[in-house]
């Protein structure tokens, strides 16, 4: 078709110069660099709607390893949202690169030094270098950290720098992150995806490899342990909802360390542990996500929850180290740039070779008149960095924002520096349709080794989301991008590293794990398989009540009552009124839909999601996927799920049974078989055995006609997937007692009560025991108890009826008690069971509160 | 004057407690004019860790946790004072000026004044304003010695307010309490401290003790004494000098000091986190400062 050939020719994509831009891909004569033309030609060369074809499996890819990047005013998508990465990496040549990391090496040992004076004998106030209150009055000075020690040659382990190319050609730093630094694992994870992405591109490009930096990382974490023999490294997040939870645990993975919560770690005698199913494990250094104020209840903000009581005490003993070491934050105060070259004068002996942003200090009367005089034209920021205080281009305010600045600057001039606006040099960025120029900033990071830093070769390219824009920052939806520093020649790897970034340190010894990880997998098991019985429950309902053979009125009653019992949403269809029994529709569609009403589908699936995402690290990507569809489902359900009942609803349920099953199977196929995998599989099967126990007693403990009986055990074995069993072991009509034997006694049926606790038994005895004591503890005791319950069961009697004259109690319908009786008693049996594991091997520990001091005073 | 002080401070909780870390200022200091001469902390129910170390203030931090479920924690501690009194008088009428003081603070380039310049600026419990600055100007003039001017101030602060337990609570702001004109000692700490900050003058917070004497006649009562709060001015080459708002006095040889800092917050008596525990703790605090006159007594 000739269209089609033309539309090929003009999918050509072309990204011109611009004589009103810097821009990073051409000199100032407009020429193309020679380290973008190989990259550029084959970009553009790509064609529109192949790079569109990339960008999508990029989307996918981050999408299934979980990368998100949580915005905190999102609330409509409280999941994540989709880490952003272009296409089109930012590149530099090797020589320029070498000229950035001489001079990002020296910054780092230069806020290396910094540090330990400020925290130590402060030479540089005594002497006058620095203005006392630059450091004394800002809030990341903190006073119970003066004291504390790291080992080795450095305080600083991990310092991140941004940086633009302004319009003399040179990069110069904006910011130094010195607490938490967050995006060496979002640039790790951009590599990845762009080496699945464009693998020919990546491959002939000669890109320096990232993986030495993390090794470097990993090498310092663990050498900072006092501890040699068997250094415990943790990684300390603040939780699932931080904004870049996502590479807390990315790294957690990558680097083979634990990722913990505050809740996980305590103080005993002045040292820190882990809550592990073994008990407390010694933690010897942390690398932490928390911010400096947060970490420690006690001595810091008492307020914080997500801080270890303690912490900065046992960090003062030595007994823990902390990196970034608590109180570095004092390095991020934007008014020490204006004394940047006085301080590498005084600490290195030169001024430093990176440029930094020229800085005013408002503090210093001088530099406040200028400031005012040259308000229009400057960046105005505050000295304590918070989520509230951006920087402000003042030239892009209102008037009356401009003045409300101006007098908010001039009440307390101490706390505002003003920098100047530098116009960053643009990238070429894909946003769909063109390549567009977006202004670039690089994010870098340098961690000590021994004698000296080590800097990741590249690092987070971010740009802004227009052209000429001023703010670049994920929290203003900013997109990111992969750096290329080329290798002058092939990259002879070095020969002291393994491999390339898909190493993966995972640290085979599982029982190193948080106890609160394998909570959420137990807990997983047991939402997942009691949304799978739900949904069978439910499908089976639809599927009877529009079969072919009309079903009784006291039948439908029975089988809607028991989706009620099945999901626990009571009062529900249980002793409903006629005409909700005749028109079940809308509490029906509550029941899966409503994800307010705890038992729904909705909610149980909910619960999936949240408990895969507090145990993220654990998963793999498959089974993230799996999780994802889940989330796609739930999305659209509203609008698959139709509410007329005529219409085959149990069809748009199929897709979770699908995605739940799949989930099963991977448990089985990809999981690791240790702790986690125990107690998810324990989990799981704890609910599928209480479910049948619910089924069994919803749908045979009535006692019904013979035609309604035989309908209640085709339910019975259509939701529990044994109706295929049956009809190829037995012949004729559906028996009760030979139904009930596959239900609950015939163990070579994987879904039978029996096999569950065949399951429960082999995993409960593998379980790390305290002490050995000779009386079974309560866990062996619940479960012994429901296999004497099944092992004694005599099915015949289970099918007794007992009429109503027999009744002690006056009920209404004749019921088979003793069968009532004996699901009762396993029931019980294995929520006993499921309230001995969790109160044995799970924290049920209160949150912390302040010692309220009330203080008597003379 | 040599004292023994007895503290003790007690928690009745409402629910058990599982665990609690506390941190506590309870070690008498040692200062130019005072020395600690033994001093030990008894805690109940008994405690798994403690640990003693120097803050950065020079103050002694006595950190300690309890692993053990309890429903009341009972802190004791008790030491052996040597206090001397501070002699001022001197500089009171013929020490450097105010304005001599302020130009030195600006000029000198020693390390002793570059540190105590920490102490001129705000903390978490010491915010200023103009209203602060213009109540604090009454006291001062150029050519008035710079401790006599704080000595007023002091004499002003006790006229004019009114000590009040019920009127503020350790969370009420400065501009509150100076609204009210009511408050206890920490409180007119706080405010004396704004007032000399704001006036240009490095101001700390010393927290401590103070012997009170019974009526002529009386028995002293058990448990009469109390914690309580004065503070430090700087004057450039005459050091650090202690006024007591609350009592309308320059320190003397019964104000015994456990720490200094910025504020109350740097040198709270007692903080800390508890599990559990349940709603309002009940608290009772008895101090005792006993006066050791007997030689023999001595240990």
């Amino acid at each position: 078709m000739p269209q089609q050939k033309t539309s090929l020719r003009n999918d050509r994509l072309s990204y011109p110069p611009r004589a009103d831009l810097l821009d990073e891909v051409f000199d100032v004569e407009g020429e193309q660099r020679p380290n973008w033309q190989y990259l550029m030609e084959s970009i553009t060369g790509m064609g529109l709607q192949a790079l569109r074809d990339r960008y999508a499996k990029a989307r996918r890819i981050l999408r299934d390893d979980g990368a998100t990047y949580n915005i905190y005013s999102d609330e409509f998508r409280k999941q994540g949202r989709i880490w952003g990465l272009d296409l089109v990496p930012s590149v530099l040549g090797s020589e320029e690169w070498a000229k950035i990391e001489s001079g990002l090496l020296e910054r780092a040992e230069l806020f290396n030094l910094l540090l330990k004076d400020i925290y130590g004998p402060k030479e540089l106030i005594k002497h006058g270098v620095l203005p006392a209150e630059i450091i004394l009055a800002h809030p990341g000075f903190i006073r119970p950290c003066h004291g504390i020690r790291t080992p080795g040659n450095h305080e600083l382990i991990v310092h991140a720098v941004d940086m633009v190319r302004g319009p003399d050609g040179n990069m110069c730093v904006l910011t130094d992150r010195t607490q938490a630094p967050s995006g060496a694992g979002y640039a790790l994870e951009n590599r990845a995806v762009m080496s699945r992405v464009l693998p020919s591109l990546f491959r002939d490009s000669h890109v320096h490899r990232l993986a030495l930096f993390f090794q470097r990382l990993r090498a310092k974490l663990i050498s900072l342990s006092l501890n040699h023999d068997n250094p415990q490294v943790v990684v300390l997040t603040p939780g699932a909802h931080n904004e870049t939870y996502f590479e807390h645990a990315y790294l957690a993975n990558y680097l083979g360390f634990p990722l913990v919560q505050s809740s996980d770690l305590v103080v005993r005698n002045g040292s820190v542990w882990m809550r592990s199913l073994n008990g407390l494990s010694q933690v010897d250094v942390i690398l932490r996500r928390v911010d400096d104020w947060y970490c420690d209840p006690v001595e810091l903000r008492g307020d914080s929850q997500l801080g270890v009581p303690g912490l900065v005490t046992a960090a003062r003993a030595g007994k823990v180290v902390i990196a970034n070491p608590l109180g570095s934050g004092v390095l991020e105060n934007p008014a020490l740039f204006r004394y940047i070259n006085a301080i590498s004068k005084a600490l290195l002996g030169r001024e430093p070779r990176m440029q930094t942003v020229p800085t005013w200090w408002c503090g210093q009367p001088e530099d406040l008149s200028y400031v005012l005089a040259h308000f229009d034209q400057l960046v105005i920021k505050q000295c304590f960095r918070s989520a509230k205080n951006r920087s402000v281009l003042v030239a892009g305010l209102s008037k009356d924002e401009k003045e409300n600045l101006r007098a908010a600057l001039q009440a307390q001039p101490q706390n505002y520096v003003a920098q100047a606006s530098i116009a960053a040099s643009h990238v070429p960025f894909f946003d769909g349709a063109n390549l567009v120029p977006r202004p670039a900033i690089l994010r870098s990071f340098a961690v000590a080794s021994d004698t000296e830093y080590v800097v990741m070769p590249g690092g987070l390219t971010r740009t802004g989301i227009e052209e000429k824009t001023f703010l670049i920052s994920n929290q203003a939806g900013a997109f990111s991008k992969d750096t290329w520093v080329l290798a002058s020649e092939p990259e002879r790897r070095p020969t002291n590293v393994p491999a390339i970034e898909a190493v993966n340190f995972q640290n085979p010894a599982l029982n190193s794990l948080p106890s609160r990880v394998v909570e959420n997998l137990f807990w997983m098991g047991r939402y997942a398989e009691r949304a799978e019985s739900s949904l069978r429950m439910l499908r089976t309902v639809f599927m009877l009540l529009n079969a072919e053979e009309p079903i009784s009125f006291a039948c439908k009653k029975y089988l809607l009552a028991a989706a009620t019992k099945v999901t626990a949403t009571w009062p529900g269809f249980v002793g409903a009124a006629d005409e909700r029994i005749h028109a079940p529709e809308d509490e029906l569609m509550q029941i899966i839909k409503d994800a307010g009403r705890v038992g729904s589908v909705r909610s149980n699936l909910n619960s999936v999601i949240k408990c895969a995402d507090e145990s993220k690290e654990l998963l793999s990507s498959d089974t993230m996927r799996v999780i994802n569809d889940i989330r796609d489902n739930l999305d659209a359900l509203d609008g698959n799920l139709n509410i007329d009942l005529s219409a085959a609803p149990e069809e748009a349920l199929d897709p979770f049974v699908t995605a739940l099953m799949a989930l099963s199977g991977l448990a089985h196929e990809s999981m690791t078989r240790g702790v986690g995998w125990k107690f998810m599989e324990m989990g799981r099967r704890i609910e599928r055995g209480m479910q049948l126990t619910a089924i069994i007693r919803a749908l045979l403990v009535p006692s019904l006609d013979a035609q309604a009986t035989r309908q209640m055990i085709h339910a019975l074995l259509l939701s529990t997937e044994i109706l295929m069993t049956y009809r190829r072991r037995h012949q004729g009509e559906l028996d009760i007692e030979l139904g009930l034997n596959l239900v609950m006694l015939d163990a070579s049926n994987p879904r039978s009560l029996n096999y569950q606790l065949e399951r429960l038994r082999a995993y409960v005895d593998s379980l790390p025991q305290a002490e050995n004591h000779s009386e079974l503890d309560r866990e062996h005791r619940a479960l012994l108890e429901a296999e004497t319950t099944i092992k004694l069961t005599r099915l015949h009697e289970l099918c007794h009826t007992i009429t109503a004259d027999q009744q002690a109690l006056a009920l209404s319908e004749p019921q088979r008690l003793e069968l009532e009786n004996a699901m009762a008693k396993l029931n019980q049996h294995l929520s006993d069971l499921s309230t001995a594991i969790s109160d044995k091997y799970f924290d049920h520990r209160v949150g912390p509160q302040q010692l309220v001091s009330v203080w008597e005073s003379n | 004057m040599r004292f023994r002080v007895k503290h003790v401070t007690e928690y009745e909780y409402q629910e058990r407690v599982a665990q609690c870390y506390n941190l506590a200022f309870l070690v008498p200091r040692n200062t130019d004019r005072q020395q600690c001469l033994d001093s030990h902390i008894h805690i109940e129910p008994f405690s798994a860790w403690s640990s003693r170390n120097e803050d950065y203030f020079g103050n002694t931090a006595f950190h300690f946790e309890i692993q053990a479920p309890h429903e009341r924690l009972v802190i004791t501690s008790e030491s052996e004072v040597n206090v001397d009194t501070q002699n001022a008088a001197q500089r009171l009428d013929f020490g450097i000026s105010y304005a001599q003081a302020l130009e030195l603070l600006a000029t000198s380039r020693t390390t002793e004044i570059r540190e105590v310049k920490e102490f001129l600026l705000t903390s978490p419990a010491v915010k200023l304003n103009d209203d602060i600055t213009a109540y604090a100007k009454a006291s001062f003039s150029p050519n008035r010695p710079v401790l006599s001017c704080v000595r007023e101030l002091t004499s002003r602060i006790y006229e004019d307010f009114k000590y009040d337990p019920e009127a503020t609570s350790v969370a009420t702001p400065l501009e509150e309490v100076f609204a009210k004109k009511a408050g206890v000692c920490q409180d007119f700490a706080h405010f004396e401290i704004a007032c000399l900050r704001a006036m240009g003058l490095p101001a700390r917070y010393v927290s401590g003790y103070i012997e009170t004497l019974p009526p002529p006649g009386e028995e002293k009562l058990l448990g009469s004494d109390a914690s309580h709060a004065w503070i430090a001015v700087y004057s450039p080459s005459e050091g650090w000098y202690e006024f007591d708002p609350t009592n309308d006095k320059l320190a003397a040889d019964q104000h015994i000091i456990t720490a200094w800092g910025r504020d109350y917050f740097d040198v709270t008596p007692l903080k800390g986190v508890i599990f559990g525990g349940g709603e309002s703790p009940k608290l009772n605090v008895s101090v005792d400062v006993t006066r050791i006159e007997d030689a023999a007594e001595l240990i």
